[in-house]
This record gives C-alpha cells, structure tokens and sequence, in this order.
C-alpha cells in the first residue's frame, strides 16, 4: 500500500513591505490530494505569481505553510519521526524549473547521481552504483558516456534536465514533483522529456504533480488539471473537460490567452484581464470553489 | 586533490595581474622565511641586529649592503627580519578576521531571520568603528603589547568587512536551486554550508583574507610609525620610524627610509593584484570595465 500526498488548507503568507497588513498570501486554502494508485499525471496550471511553485515548495518540504498542512502517508510532513521522513524523501522528489541553476557549478554532474546512491543506500557497492547510474541515464535516453565526468557547463539544457529525471528514475519516488520542468527546453527536447515522465508513470507507477503555465503541455499529458490563480485554486477536472467547457472566468481567459494558427483569424481581440480579475473579486458566487476530490 | 590543483592552476592562469601578484608574494614570503639564513650570512656567526654589533651609520658597503643604523646594526639583516615580522601579523589578523567573518557571514546568511539581524546590526556598528585611533588609545593604554595581541586588536575592527561581502553571497546562493536539490536528497545543513556553498565562495574568502592582511600590516605601520607598536620586535614600521627619528636620511644613510617602504609599497601592490586578480576571474563582468 503507498502512501497518499494530501494538501489539507495550506495557506502560505511572506512578509512584504508596502502591502496591505505586512504581507502577501502566495496560496491560499489550497486543498488536493495525489494518490499514488493508480499512477497518474496531474497539472497545475497558473500564470506567474500565481502560487504554483510555492505549492511544489511546501509540497517537497522546502517551506512550512503558515496555515494548514502536508500530509504524507496521512502525517504532518514536519513532524515525522526519523525513519517516516527517510521514507518520504525518498518518495517525494523534485524535478525544477531551471536546469542551469539545478547544477553546483562547482562539480561534475555525476556528484548529483552519486549523492542519491549514497544518501538513499540505493546500492551496497561502488559498483553496482556506477551500474544503477548507467543504467538510469540510458533510461532518460543518455548516452553515460557523453555525460559522465563532465561539468554542468559543457552540457545543454536538455541534458542535464535530463540528469534530473535520471536522478528520479534511480530514486523510483511515488511522486515527482515538477516544477516548470519544460519552461526553459525547446520545443523538440520538451516533448522527448514529457514522454520520459509518461514512460515514468507507465513502467514505474510514479505520479507527477505536473506544474506549469503551458497549456500545450498540459494537452498533451492528459490526466487530470487544476487552474490557480492568485493563491486559490479555482478549477479542477480532467483535462478534456476542462479545456473543452471551461466553468471559470480565469480558466476562460487562459485558453483565450493561446493564439489561434490560423492567418485569417488575427489576434485582435484585447483581453482585459484586470476586468476578469474584478470580477473575480466581486463575485465569487460566479467561482464556486469546488469540493477537494480524490483526483 | 589534483582537480583542486588543477582548477588552481586554471585561475591563476585566468589572470595576469593575479599571476604577478602571487609570484611577488611567493617571493617576499620566501625572503621572509630564509631571514634567519640571511641574518647568518651577514652575520658570519654573530647576530647582526645585536646593539653595537657594528660601527654606527656605516654607509652602504660590501660587508653591509644597507649600511648600519644609529645602533650599529646591519639594515639588510634587519630589514628582511622586519619583513618577515609584517608579513606574521598580516598572518595572523588574516585568519582570524576571516575565519570570524566567515563564521558570522554564513550563520547570519543561512539562517536569516532574526539571527541575522543581530548580526548584522553588530557587523555594522563595528563597521563604522573609526579603527585607527581606537588602535592608538588601546596601544597606548595597553604597556608592552606582543604582535599576536596587535593582531588581535586589529583583526576585532577588520572581519566586518570580510562578513559583509560574504553575507550577501550566503544571501544570492542559499536560495540557488542546488541548495533545495541537497535538501531533498537528506543533506543537512552543516552539510550543505561546506559542500556546497563554501567552494563558491572560495574566491570571495580570498578576497576577504588579503584585504584583512594588507590591513592589518598597515595598521602596524601606522602604529610603529607614531611609536606606539609592540615592544620587542622589529617590523617595516619601526625602521621607517627610527629612520625618520634620527634623521637618517641628512646622515646618507637612505637605505634605512627607501628600503622599508619599497618593500611595503611591493607587498600592497602584490596582494592588491591578487584580490583584483581573483574577483577578475570569478567576476568575468569586470574585466569589460577594465578594458581587457
């Protein structure tokens, strides 16, 4: 039996200067759960500023939320005994947004594999390690030869995005957590990744709580989707519906937001969205906030 | 160990002001320690900076290359000697200044919060500290001061400096990505400080050092200069001071003056090129400013 993620009413607030009462709320009463069975990709979709990342931050232990909980395995995640958060870490792993920053410029990329070996006890020899690493890196589809021994300088993004799934693969995490893992790859390297993280959930059982403002992306994983915007999530539902009959005003003006392929249909029409943001405020009765499903 | 050798060797070739500068220091460094083989070779067994070891304000001469002072001693001898005294109390300020600073400068970094204001707060009052006359009063109050407490004195008003610059890297790394990457992977943070953001920081460290170093050395220039320094050795400052004291230079004996402050002025523009050096390295956007 593997353990469920659950967001209960987590609410993250930061300090900040020259705002109204001291601070700003990132996320707020953000309620989901991610089950590890059946296996599945779940997207969340935001503009920037909109609470997303933080949600993958307080997710993977990085940030406390002010308010509310996250529940691995239905505990706390900061309080958990010793043995229950070796468990956790090593079954909540991170892919990030930005594969230059990902590397300590300092090392060679193998240190990244290699702490995973060791910090986990993946192995009992040396090398057997080398041949666990080998072995996950011709997974992601990387030659270890190409890779191994170099710096994060001398490879591109696609790469050591790809060391990063690698990484996972070694780790065999229930879920991965991916934050804007495509936002900085190409439109050819993004599709090789995201059919990585589809084989992931196939062949290995991982669920991905996949985070992005792409909705391409999220087209072309399927699964299930959810829309926040400013801190709440405001949509949530299987990607078809919701991209096909969207019931909120934000999820609305995102699908509005992509340009149409088409040289006649010209994109013209101005779409004000301090007007869909005002309305927003005044009338939440128009944004039921919908019941936390089991997604 | 041979990619920290050889990462080295890339720096320094990165750089030719930080190429001269090193060899320089390396150069007075090893003047510095072959002092008492010097003072042996010039004595020819006897000690050549004894009092009345020679006649008076001999002028420069074979036997006595600098000449001697108004007690008879042989310059030279006690030049390189002195040297050898600047460059330990540039020694050992470095490294206590830099090892508080970089304490403070990663706890206050890393923790944040409240922790770091204090700390910083503290960092800043001691910044603002006028040091050089607080130097006199206490030199002047404290009788018969050894170098290592001169040092001491001086490295408690220059590791602010080193903690400031060191701080806000602490601040611009801790939030990298690699930092949250270690954290999942079971790192702590003790764990993290060392392996992961120290080595970033190595060239700001360095930076750090020298300037305390250069600081301190001049410190005790300036103290042996008004006659407040230390009682029982002999450094750069003090042979400026007598040099000046007893009118040296009308007596034809320049070496004593000229001598001193040559070597002071060569050890500044050597650990100046260094710290220029290094940040031209780890900072390539300066080298656009300076032309290169």
């Amino acid at each position: 039996m593997k353990s469920e993620l659950e967001l209960r009413g987590v609410q993250q607030r930061f300090h900040a200067r020259g705002v109204e009462g001291g601070y700003i709320t990132a996320v707020d009463d953000v309620s989901f759960t991610l089950a590890a069975e059946p296996p599945q990709v779940v997207s969340l979709v935001g503009q920037s500023g909109s609470g997303k990342s933080t949600i993958a931050r307080n997710v993977l232990g990085l940030q406390k939320p002010t308010e509310g909980s996250v529940l691995y395995g239905g505990k706390d995640i900061f309080k958990l005994s010793r043995a229950e958060y070796d468990e956790y870490r090593r079954d909540v792993q991170p892919v990030f947004q930005d594969p230059y920053a990902i590397f300590n410029p300092f090392y060679r990329v193998d240190r990244v594999l290699w702490k995973a070996v060791k910090k986990f006890g993946l192995t009992s020899s040396r090398s057997k390690g080398l041949e666990l690493i080998e072995e996950s890196l011709r997974a992601v589809r990387l030659e270890p030869e190409n890779v191994l021994g170099r710096y994060p300088h001398q490879l591109s993004g696609g790469q050591r995005q790809r060391i990063m799934l690698a990484r996972v693969h070694m780790l065999r995490p229930s879920f991965i957590i991916a934050d804007e893992p495509v936002s900085m790859l190409d439109a050819q390297v993004r599709k090789h990744f995201l059919d990585i993280l589809l084989d992931f959930q196939r062949e290995h059982g991982m669920t991905t709580l996949f985070i992005t403002h792409d909705l391409s992306t999220v087209y072309y994983l399927g699964g299930e989707v959810m829309v926040i915007t400013k801190g709440t999530i405001v949509e949530r539902g299987p990607v078809s519906t919701v991209m096909h009959e969207p019931s909120h005003p934000y999820t609305q003006l995102l699908l509005d937001s992509i340009p149409q392929p088409d040289p006649d249909n010209r994109w013209s029409t101005r779409i004000n969205v301090d007007a869909v943001e005002e309305l927003d405020d005044s009338t939440p009765a128009d944004a039921p906030k919908p019941e936390a499903p089991i997604l | 160990m041979r990619r920290a050798l050889s990462a080295i060797v890339r720096t320094i070739r990165g750089s030719r002001r930080l190429a001269i500068g090193l060899v320089v220091l390396v150069l007075l460094v090893l003047v510095a320690l072959c002092s008492p083989l010097i003072a042996k070779a010039v004595g020819g067994g006897q000690d050549p900076i004894e009092l009345a070891a020679y006649e008076k304000w001999l002028v420069p001469s074979p036997q006595h290359l600098l000449g001697t002072d108004q007690f008879g001693r042989d310059v030279f001898a006690m030049v390189v000697k002195a040297l050898a005294v600047s460059l330990q109390i540039g020694a050992i300020a470095g490294v206590i200044s830099t090892v508080v600073g970089v304490i403070v400068a990663f706890v206050a970094g890393y923790k944040g919060g409240w922790i770091d204001g204090v700390l910083s707060t503290f960092t800043g009052i001691l910044l603002v500290i006028p040091t050089f006359p607080l130097l006199i009063a206490l030199s002047a109050y404290a009788k018969n001061v050894s170098l290592f407490q001169v040092g001491v004195m001086i490295s408690i008003f220059s590791w602010p400096f080193a903690a400031k610059t060191i701080r806000s890297q602490v601040l611009s790394l801790r939030s990298r990505p690699y930092v949250d990457l270690a954290r999942v992977s079971k790192s702590r943070d003790l764990e993290i400080i060392v392996t992961e953001l120290l080595p970033n920081l190595l060239p700001f460290i360095g930076v750090g050092f020298a300037s305390s170093a250069l600081g301190a050395i001049f410190g005790l220039v300036g103290l042996e200069i008004i006659g407040l320094g230390p009682g029982g050795v002999i450094d750069l400052g003090q042979i400026i001071f007598n040099a000046i004291g007893t009118g040296a230079l009308t007596l034809g004996a320049w070496p004593m003056f000229v001598v001193p402050i040559v070597l002071l002025t060569l050890l500044f523009a050597a650990l100046n090129m260094v710290n220029i050096g290094l940040e031209e390295v780890y900072n390539p956007r300066l080298r656009g400013v300076a032309g290169e």
